[in-house]
């Protein structure tokens, strides 16, 4: 049986394979996965409202990347921009309304002034060829 | 061989398919109202407000969301379901491909409907088959007790390791969706026995974030594609082992791939799916008594589409008529979906039997027996003369 269908399927050679459903882990620290960066997409950058704030981690549960974090000791909420697309998801879900969507044109490091997010590692491989 | 043991009821092919969701013991189950495979999803709802099932029932905005609910579902690791009919099959177009490329085993229930227009109530199969190339294991029932053994069978293929593919387990709209019939029911602890609990790898889980579904780096689509046809087509020794699991354990027989009926010594036959291959069997039986070499073949499964099988079959024969139960706009010759699928099986062969197809059930019509008679007649002369006048004889348009 299996012989018989051995005609239809394709050997992938050892170098070529990738992860089982392209499943894998989420990006924990900023830099990982550098050919991933999605974080130039983004057009608007959340931003909280610490004093506003209470802490019940609704945005970091709706995190459809898993860029919402804890950060100091626990303490606030942070996010890593590296991966954030900017969805407004977070924003949405806030009971709060303590997540502010600011566009990135007002950052001095918002993303169209940013040359590293758009240099990315593989794209600077296919233009030095 | 077991005997075939256990309940007996009278049930329609919904009743059955939820009955055997019932004992499958599904965890989450995603609905959107569209008829006919509605009923499945209110006897799910009644079973679950019962208390008769440990069942999430979510409700979807629309089959779009309705089949997002079922992939979120699946890769959380429960065992999910949903269904849909017609024009919601093809509105929930999009999802198809994610959830089998993210190898979710999700199971759904089609009961077939004409896409608008007419929306007809009844059983066109173009609403499912227009998915066909979308990743997921499908097949028909033709007999509701066929329905409730599909729906255990095809869980059990789905969720092998080996395979971890959606399923669509198709019935006809109304002739099978609505039309009781006998169903044995066997006991729960066989149920158990033939269908263990899900084992989802890599489920997610929010202490161990995973990313489902990524961007690939360039260079790795093709390999995704290959890895995704060796999921399709390393599914028919497992839907060998698994059907003939299934018939030593409750004493069927079904063929694992294609049933033939009457054909030792025919000479001309239809080839069916679906529903209308009841009826067609009465027919074939008509017509023998008549002392016409017609014989019955049905196809079990649409995708992986059994090729091999499908050529050794019908190269038997002098001439084969394949009864289309949908439309295919300006294909290669104008008749439905399986003529491109049987020519094309046939192709690698010496000997080619004539083919033909019949355009019938169209926009839900019943096809009559005096219609399969008509089939008959056609296919015998057809056969003696060794080639057809048309590629589709649509039936009550053409003489014989």
């Amino acid at each position: 049986m299996k012989e018989r269908y051995k005609k239809y399927t394709v050997d992938i050679p050892e170098d070529m394979k990738i992860p089982y459903a392209c499943i894998v882990e989420s990006p924990k620290v900023n830099g990982e996965q550098p050919q991933m960066l999605t974080g130039g997409w983004r057009i608007y950058r959340p931003v909280v409202d610490h004093d506003k704030c209470v802490l019940c981690k609704s945005c970091i549960l709706a995190c459809p990347d898993a860029t919402v974090l804890l950060v100091d000791g626990g303490q606030k909420i942070g996010f890593n921009l590296d991966y954030c697309k900017g969805c407004g998801l977070c924003t949405w879900v806030c009971p709060v309304n303590a997540i502010d969507r600011v566009p990135e044109l007002d950052f001095e490091d918002g993303v169209p002034f940013q040359d590293a997010l758009f240099l990315l590692p593989h794209v600077e491989r296919l233009y030095a060829d | 061989m077991a005997e075939r043991t256990g309940t007996v009821k009278f049930l329609t092919g919904l009743g059955a398919v939820a009955t055997a969701l019932k004992m499958a013991d599904i965890d989450v189950a995603s609905s959107y109202p569209i008829r006919p495979y509605t009923g499945a999803m209110m006897m799910l709802s009644q079973m679950a407000a019962r208390g008769e099932l440990d069942l999430e029932f979510v409700h979807g905005e629309g089959e779009h969301g309705q089949l997002g609910i079922a992939h979120g579902a699946s890769a959380a690791g429960a065992r999910a379901f949903t269904g849909s009919s017609g024009v919601g099959v093809t509105y929930a177009m999009e999802t198809y491909s994610p959830i089998s490329g993210g190898r979710c085993p999700v199971q759904m229930l089609i009961g077939n409907r004409t896409l608008d227009p007419p929306g007809d109530f009844g059983s066109e199969h173009t609403d499912a088959l227009s998915t066909r190339d979308q990743g997921w294991l499908m097949g028909w029932a033709h007999t509701p007790q066929e329905a409730f053994d599909n729906t255990l069978m095809f869980y059990r293929i789905g969720e092998d390791a080996r395979v971890s593919l959606p399923q669509m387990n198709c019935q006809d709209g109304y002739f099978i969706t609505h039309i009781p019939a006998k169903v044995v029911i066997p006991s729960q602890e066989e149920v158990n026995k033939f269908l263990p609990p899900l084992n989802f790898p890599d489920a997610l889980d929010p202490l161990n974030p995973l990313g489902h579904g990524p961007q690939l780096f360039p260079g790795q689509g093709h390999v995704l594609e290959a890895d995704r046809v060796n999921a399709m087509m390393g599914a028919f020794p497992v839907i060998d082992e698994v059907v003939n699991a299934f018939n030593a354990q409750f004493g069927t027989d079904y063929a694992p791939f294609v049933e033939q009926y009457r054909c030792e010594d025919a000479e001309y036959v239809l080839f069916i799916n679906g529903g209308h291959a009841y009826t067609a069997k009465f027919a074939v039986n008509h017509m023998r008594e008549k002392g016409m070499k017609i014989g019955l073949v049905r196809p079990r499964w649409i995708r992986p589409w059994a090729t091999d099988v499908v050529a050794d079959i019908l190269s038997k024969f002098k001439a084969v008529g394949v009864v289309e139960t949908n439309n295919a706009f300006g294909a290669a010759r104008q008749a439905g979906i399986l003529t491109l699928e049987v020519a094309t099986s046939l192709y690698q062969c010496d000997k080619k039997p004539v083919l033909t197809a019949f355009m019938g059930g169209l926009g839900g019509e019943v096809i009559r027996l005096d219609e399969f008679y008509y089939m008959g007649d056609v296919l015998k002369k057809v056969a003696a003369e060794g080639k057809a006048d048309r590629t589709a004889y649509w039936i009550g348009f053409h003489n014989v």
